[in-house]
């Protein structure tokens, strides 16, 4: 029987980076996950309504969880940011029966549902990285990623703060690193794939955000990558989007693919090229697809 | 007696190297020793040339930060042992705290750290006349501050601070901990005025979010969370012009007209000058179809999400 979630894909997946909700969709029924709908469910608020508005982010990740908790089952995410705002509220009211107490009280107000605390939330990246996804992975005999040499890219919110993530060492991630060589893909390693994108501030202070972007885009060109792969798609927006931005503003060439998780697992199973919306990338990949043969 | 490679960070500048290198000292020991007792051995038995900065040994006076294995650390804090095991090779490297120009050795000129401490006025500014007595506060009130008041300023959360590594000027971690604790305070009488200095160019609002502070911070501070409360403190002041709260503000109204982010809305919200200058990159964006619709996108249920936006009371 296919493993259930409720799917958070998130704001920028389903809007900026729809390319990424599109595979994931792909991909799923091959890694036989069935993915159900949360027509319900509020944006995670990013961190910003958190830094804004501190109780009325708890309230509306806590009702987002509720909803899960409704469908009786867990929540797959496919972003860094939100991974850890619902994770983050729901350790909070998990921790703290009274705080629990308290935001049911207004979600009961609202007329929404009240959430008893029974729910997790987990990200595609970690799902697959265990034995349980390996094995889903190897039972399709993906016809692999013929040495593609990628560089990982972790970003920050899904390895830190490593008390709310705690999936792996913070400091020695190796899930991406496992999935990469499990579909015949070769590492490209450097240190800054757990340092950060920029991208909560690139609207607001570009320039400071583009010189952090560029470290890990320098490290990882300079490590002989053919591409980059990330599980989150503001880390996405920041090292494809931007990235030309970058180089402009940094005097450097990258000219660095940018793949989305599940386009990697996408190439590496033979989802069709054209189902993983390649064509919406600022960097192109056609070099990534002659490589692995697609 | 167990034997350990410690591969240190050497400087000299005074003694005519004027480049950085590491050097390997072997050093055996009781399996049970600290890192900084490590270094104080090698320092004693080995090379008195070697220079460092510490004092109390238990975790309080936060001196002896440092990068073990490429991780900040108090040295004191550290068992050489779990070093080891945690780094291939069981070589423990040893370099001084990031972010900040080394002097000699493991000391790193702290004078920038020192400045924006100073800049976020760590003192209590109480407003009207003083009263006759002590002025009470309870515990309820304290406990709001717990947290950042642990702080012993060794500056681990400025080693691996990712917007400090981009903007230098960047005010940082500790000092806004320190912001946040007497904003936050009974006492204080500051509030609107701390949300005023705080939310300048380089301040809570260059904030990356990578979460190096609150992972390295070793008295659980949190920084982070410190900052984001900072940034709530300036909503309630309603000190909001600043691009960055202006970011959180499009996520708040998103949240009011649809419960899905608006990102038509975000950018020239955040930014309505600069989105101007910014028309090439929107077009390219737009081409990539990258550019979202500007109808608003409604969740289910969205009178839930319009009660609780307008209810639910903040108690920062």
């Amino acid at each position: 029987m296919a493993r259930q979630f409720a799917y958070y894909p998130g704001c920028v997946a389903e809007f900026s980076s729809k390319e990424l909700n599109a595979t994931t969709k792909a991909l799923a029924p091959l890694l036989d996950i069935e993915l159900l709908p949360m027509p319900a469910a509020t944006c995670c608020g990013a961190g910003d309504i958190a830094e804004a508005k501190p109780n009325l982010y708890l309230t509306l990740n806590v009702r987002i969880l509720s909803q899960a908790e409704e469908m009786g089952v867990d929540i797959l995410t496919i972003c860094n940011v939100c991974t850890l705002n619902l994770r983050r509220a729901n350790k909070m009211v998990k921790e703290d029966p009274r705080l629990l107490e308290a935001v049911n009280e207004e979600l009961v107000k609202a007329g929404a549902r009240p959430y008893q605390g029974t729910r997790e939330v987990t990200h595609l990246l970690w799902f697959l990285a265990t034995e349980e996804g390996l094995s889903l992975l190897e039972a399709r005999g993906p016809r692999g990623l013929n040495g593609l040499r990628v560089a990982p890219y972790y970003g920050c919110q899904l390895l830190r703060p490593s008390s709310v993530m705690g999936f792996e060492d913070p400091d020695r991630p190796q899930s991406l690193e496992r999935l990469i060589t499990a579909l015949g893909g070769e590492v490209a390693d450097y240190g800054s794939k757990t340092k950060c994108c920029g991208f909560p501030i690139i609207l607001a202070r570009e320039e400071v955000a583009l010189r952090e972007s560029h470290v890990a885009l320098s490290e990882a060109r300079d490590a002989g990558a053919q591409c980059m792969v990330t599980p989150c798609p503001l880390c996405h927006l920041a090292m494809d989007a931007y990235q030309r931005k970058t180089e402009k503003q940094m005097g450097e060439e990258y000219n660095l693919p940018v793949l989305h998780l599940p386009q990697l697992l996408g190439l590496a199973l033979g989802i069709p090229t054209a189902d993983m919306q390649f064509r919406r990338h600022m960097v192109p990949v056609d070099e990534v697809l002659q490589i692995v043969g697609a | 007696m167990p034997s350990t490679t410690f591969r240190i960070f050497r400087f000299q500048p005074d003694s005519g190297k004027t480049e950085p290198y590491h050097q390997d000292f072997v050093l055996e020991h009781e399996p049970r020793i600290t890192l900084l007792d490590a270094i104080l051995r090698l320092q004693n038995e080995q090379d008195g040339t070697l220079a460092l900065r510490y004092s109390c040994r238990s975790a309080i006076c936060g001196s002896c930060a440092c990068k073990a294995n490429g991780k900040t650390v108090l040295a004191c804090m550290e068992q050489v042992e779990d070093l080891k095991a945690a780094n291939v090779g069981g070589v423990v490297r040893v370099d001084p705290i990031g972010n900040f120009a080394p002097i000699k050795d493991l000391v790193a000129d702290m004078t920038p750290f020192w400045e924006k401490f100073k800049a976020v006025k760590p003192f209590l500014i109480p407003d009207g006349p003083a009263p006759e007595k002590e002025r009470l506060v309870s515990k309820e009130a304290m406990q709001k501050i717990y947290n950042e008041s642990k702080c012993i300023l060794c500056a681990a959360c400025y080693s691996e601070c990712n917007s400090l590594a981009a903007d230098p000027e960047f005010v940082g971690p500790a000092a806004f901990a320190w912001g946040y604790r007497f904003a936050a305070d009974a006492r204080d009488g500051q509030r609107k005025e701390r949300a005023k200095l705080y939310s300048g160019e380089h301040g809570i609002w260059d904030c990356t979010r990578c979460m190096f502070c609150n992972e390295r911070c070793p008295k659980g501070v949190d920084p982070r969370d410190a900052i984001e409360k900072l940034g709530s403190i300036a909503f309630q002041e309603k000190v909001t012009s600043d691009k960055g709260a202006r970011h959180a503000k499009a996520f708040l109204i998103s949240m009011r007209t649809g419960g899905k982010l608006n990102e038509t809305l975000l950018v020239p919200y955040t930014d309505p000058i600069g989105a101007q200058f910014n028309l090439p990159f929107a077009l390219q964006m737009l081409r990539k179809g990258k550019a979202p619709s500007p109808i608003p996108h409604r969740v289910k249920h969205l009178d839930e999400v319009k009660h609780l936006v307008k209810n639910v009371k903040e108690t920062i």
